[in-house]
């Protein structure tokens, strides 16, 4: 059963525009939860739960218990609106689950073993591809994350779908293609590196070749 | 430098920066970013400047992306010309950059290198800025 956070709200009577708006002069996030044939129930929260909640990795693919006027709704955190510069949360989403509903969520990647990596020890770059997976499961089974091995990887190399180890009943949404998750590319101190090695392997035998004696030319 | 290859006009108009940036807010590429927070017009130069400043500070180990690109020609008149006869020549290339935009990103480096080279990039800039970061980045 995986971890499930907490959060209280209150509800608010109105929706829409200026309704939003009106919460949020009063200090306050709105948001709503929907689904699980029920109807909508429009909430606000208080901005500094909601926020240190969001800060935690992986918080979309958790399931969060919302305490509304005394009714707890078990939910899954669906979207964030934010504000542009300051980063905020304007609005949340939070989606009802039924027990053993079926859900799409993103689960965040997490890397380890960067020490053991032979190309990221001679300077490689991991150039990650995908920060998160969409994954189907049960939202009683929804992984906290999917770990990603770097142990013997060098550059060039790539890590795809298909060699990570997923839990049981979990599936990703792409099925169609062996989708890459991240590669370790060569970084450009590296690159130049590479390429002023090959430039005096290829000088080396112009220098050999001018100091051996010169072949005698046939006679035409 | 950065510059269009083609236009489809020489000259444009001097144009005011209004609002909040609409997309290219949040992070898509890499685990850390800039994020402008005023309006501002940004040339072609001080990107350059800023990108070099961030790629001399990580020692060209990590990955930047440039999120920005100037697309709008800026003209001016030769020095001890009087007022009149049109408008003078394009003669450099500038973005106009709303608050709220990611105008940089990187990757592949620590949490600190990141933000000291966003701040030596930043002292390139016109305009105030915000070092952004991945959630949960730091912290797991």
């Amino acid at each position: 059963m995986p971890e499930i956070t907490t959060l209280t709200a209150e509800a608010r009577g109105r929706v829409g525009k200026g309704a939003a708006r009106a919460t949020r002069r009063a200090g306050r996030v709105p948001g709503i939860i929907y689904g699980d044939g029920k109807d909508p129930v429009a909430i606000s929260l208080e901005p500094r739960d909601l926020s240190r909640a969001l800060a935690r990795p992986g918080f979309f693919a958790t399931l969060v218990d919302v305490s509304v006027d005394g009714a707890v709704h078990r939910t899954l955190p669906r979207e964030v609106q934010r504000h542009p510069v300051s980063d905020s949360a304007t609005h949340i989403d939070f989606m009802r689950v039924g027990a053993g509903a079926r859900v799409t969520v993103t689960v965040p990647v997490v890397f380890i073993n960067h020490e053991r990596s032979g190309g990221l020890r001679r300077g490689g770059i991991l150039n990650v591809v995908r920060h998160g997976v969409e994954m189907s499961c049960t939202v009683d089974a929804i992984p906290e994350r999917l770990v990603v091995d770097l142990d013997g990887l060098d550059i060039g190399d790539s890590v795809h779908i298909h060699s990570v180890a997923l839990p049981e009943g979990v599936r990703p949404v792409t099925t169609e293609r062996d989708f890459t998750i991240a590669t370790i590319s060569a970084s450009s101190a590296v690159r130049e590196e590479a390429a002023q090695a090959a430039a005096t392997a290829a000088v080396a035998p112009t220098e050999e070749q001018a100091a051996a004696p010169a072949a005698p030319t046939p006679a035409a | 430098m950065l510059a269009p290859k083609r236009s489809k006009y020489r000259k444009a108009h001097k144009g005011r920066v209004h609002g909040l940036a609409k997309g290219g807010t949040s992070l898509n590429f890499g685990a850390y970013g800039m994020k402008s927070a005023e309006p501002g017009r940004i040339t072609a130069r001080q990107i350059e400047a800023a990108r070099r400043a961030i790629t001399r500070h990580i020692r060209r180990v990590g990955r930047v992306w440039i999120r920005v690109f100037p697309d709008v020609p800026v003209s001016s008149k030769p020095a001890e010309v009087r007022m009149g006869s049109g408008k003078g020549s394009p003669e450099f290339w500038v973005c106009r950059v709303k608050p709220g935009r990611i105008m940089f990103e990187l990757d592949g480096v620590t949490l600190d290198v990141a933000r000291e080279a966003f701040a030596l990039a930043a002292a390139k800039l016109p305009i105030a800025t915000r070092f952004v970061m991945r959630e949960g980045e730091g912290t797991a």
